[in-house]
């Protein structure tokens, strides 16, 4: 039996729709209920929805044997897994974005408003500029609307959100997508049927 | 799965393995010299450490890790020594803020260390897993072979310690957008890969490995680890020993062999180590050095749980508390287990309760 974490929403859906095409259907699977595991003898797999950013939680600590996380998620919390592949879903970039009319004062340590502390202090620290970090949890275009902060750190998918706000991107970090992950003590004593998942999730791709 | 009494049990029968192979059970003072750890800090798994002024006014530390004391308190001029260790470490563990106090337990061997030396090691890092859980797997790599292939593909600073991090991962998608920035041709990423790939079946790994070799340095690591993985397949070991070039540590401290342990149920690895010759030279020592430690704190679910439960409890009140002791005693000398209570405890199992109380 495998365990697998998936992430609660429309990602998790399209994740498990990959994964019942390679094999790994699962007969009492139903996302829009309460339930949270689903177990199939047949096809040895067992799923739970867990929320987005306890998808890597899960696997480190060994509760999955793999799970599927978005590479934002990875870059902020480095969690000690194997990111065995890109699943190319669920496509969109870290970026820097101020408001359009907004200059960088150098003179000044930046106040960068976000929800990925460490993305962003790792980005800086890079780039050698010296930042205040404010960490929020939601509604991140606010905080420059608001003069709270000079530049936000956040996802951006489409860029509608940051149009609608009078906001426009001024970096790109990395892109993100969804990876499957695996735990690293699972990788050895499951590795066969870890390999054959990575497989037939590279097959069912193409 | 196994189920051990204790972490003392185990310490116990650990100490019996070490001791019966000739290594002489070492015992470093409480406190270091700070500076120890500060000049070798990237050695350590966890980087900070508990300091405090000595009476002496020097600024002292509760060890966060034994190998570096192991090195210190060696005497150089004595020879090969063969010395293990069962200790407490103060770190913060990679999940929590807080210190906490570790029990490790451990070998290192300091001196002229040859292949027979190295395959002893890993015997017994074998066999420390075996004392712990029933199935176990040591994953063995290379410094010098993952070096070589850093070294192949051209890369040096930061660039090659971002490739170190895909191979950490096993992260193959990554590493390809990342060579094609770095101009790393196909034969390259190619190896890359394989290398990354390196698993299963140790003799088919090792002959992968070989075939995969780049360039002179990796030739060499690959007959170093080929031989080692020859003698554990001969010594029986060869089905829980994987080739696996995803675990790389510090090139500035270890040089050969590393390894990591893990043991089933356990979702992280219980113990690690290494040839760590350059840390040795680091520290002004001559000759070579292999050592693991095993991280008693992961093993938790291997302890059987405290059953929190006696046979019987006996109640007793001011005139009656001498016939309790009495009877505990005779109960205790049966074997039996006693609390002796003025009033039923809260929380705790047992079997019966004897009341003495002449007005309950």
């Amino acid at each position: 039996m495998i365990n697998i974490a998936l992430p609660k929403g429309r990602l998790g859906d399209k994740v498990y729709a990959l994964l019942a095409s390679a094999g790994y259907s699962c007969s009492s699977y139903d996302s829009s209920g309460r339930k949270l595991v689903f177990s199939d003898q047949q096809s040895g797999v067992s799923y739970f929805w867990v929320k987005p950013a306890d998808v890597a939680v899960y696997v480190e600590r060994g509760a999955a044997d793999v799970g599927v996380v978005g590479k934002d998620i990875l870059e902020e919390t480095a969690p000690d897994v194997y990111e065995l592949a890109d699943l190319g879903m669920g496509k969109c970039t870290m970026c820097v974005a101020a408001a359009a009319d907004w200059y960088d004062d150098t003179s000044r340590p930046l106040r960068v408003a976000t929800k990925f502390v460490n993305v962003a202090k790792n980005y800086y620290r890079e780039i050698g500029r010296d930042i205040e970090v404010i960490k929020l949890n939601g509604s991140i275009e606010l905080a420059p609307i608001l003069g709270m902060s000079d530049v936000i750190v956040d996802i951006v998918e489409t860029g509608t959100t940051l149009k609608e706000n009078d906001l426009k991107v001024y970096a790109s970090i990395f892109p993100i997508s969804a990876r499957l992950v695996a735990n690293k003590a699972a990788f050895k004593f499951k590795n066969g049927q870890i390999k054959k998942l990575v497989d037939s999730l590279s097959e069912a791709k193409r | 799965m196994k189920q051990l009494k204790s972490e003392e049990e185990l310490l116990t029968g650990l100490s019996a393995l070490y001791g019966a192979r000739g290594y002489r059970r070492f015992r470093p003072g409480c406190f270091e010299d700070y500076s120890l750890y500060l000049d070798n800090i990237d050695f350590l798994i966890s980087k900070k450490v508990i300091t405090f002024s000595g009476a002496g006014g020097r600024l002292l530390a509760l060890r966060p890790d034994m190998t570096l004391s192991v090195i210190r308190h060696v005497d150089p001029a004595g020879g090969t020594q063969k010395l293990f260790y069962t200790d407490r470490v103060y770190r913060r563990p990679a999940d929590g803020d807080e210190f906490r106090e570790v029990d490790q337990a451990g070998v290192e061997v300091i001196g002229d260390i040859d292949a027979a030396c190295e395959a002893e090691v890993l015997l017994l890092a074998c066999d420390t897993l075996a004392a712990v859980a029933d199935d176990y797997i040591v994953d063995l790599s290379h410094m010098g072979y993952i070096e070589g292939l850093m070294s192949a593909l051209g890369l040096t600073g930061g660039d090659k310690e971002e490739a170190y991090c895909y191979l950490r991962a096993k992260n193959m998608h990554d590493f390809k957008k990342f060579a094609k920035t770095r101009g790393i041709g196909g034969e390259g990423v190619e190896a890359f890969g394989r290398i990354l790939s390196i698993g299963g079946d140790c003799r088919a790994a090792a002959a992968e490995m070989r075939a995969c070799s780049l360039n002179e340095d990796m030739r060499s690591a690959a007959e170093e680890l080929s031989g080692l993985v020859d003698m554990l397949c001969a010594l029986g070991c060869g089905s829980a020993v994987n080739i696996n070039f995803s675990i790389a540590n510090s090139a500035d401290y270890y040089n050969g062999v590393i390894f990591n342990g893990y043991a089933g149920g356990v979702p992280r690895r219980v113990l690690s180590g290494g040839r760590y010759d350059k840390l040795l030279s680091k520290m002004g020592r001559a000759g070579g050095a292999i050592g693991f430690a095993l991280y008693i704190g992961e093993l938790e679910r291997y302890f059987r749980p405290d059953a929190n439960s006696v046979s019987t409890v006996i109640l007793y009140d001011d005139q009656s508390a001498p016939e309790a002791l009495e009877r505990s005693r005779a109960l205790t000398a049966e074997g039996r287990s006693v609390r002796i209570a003025r009033s039923l405890p809260e929380g705790i199992r047992y079997n019966e309760v004897q009341d003495l109380r002449r007005h309950p």
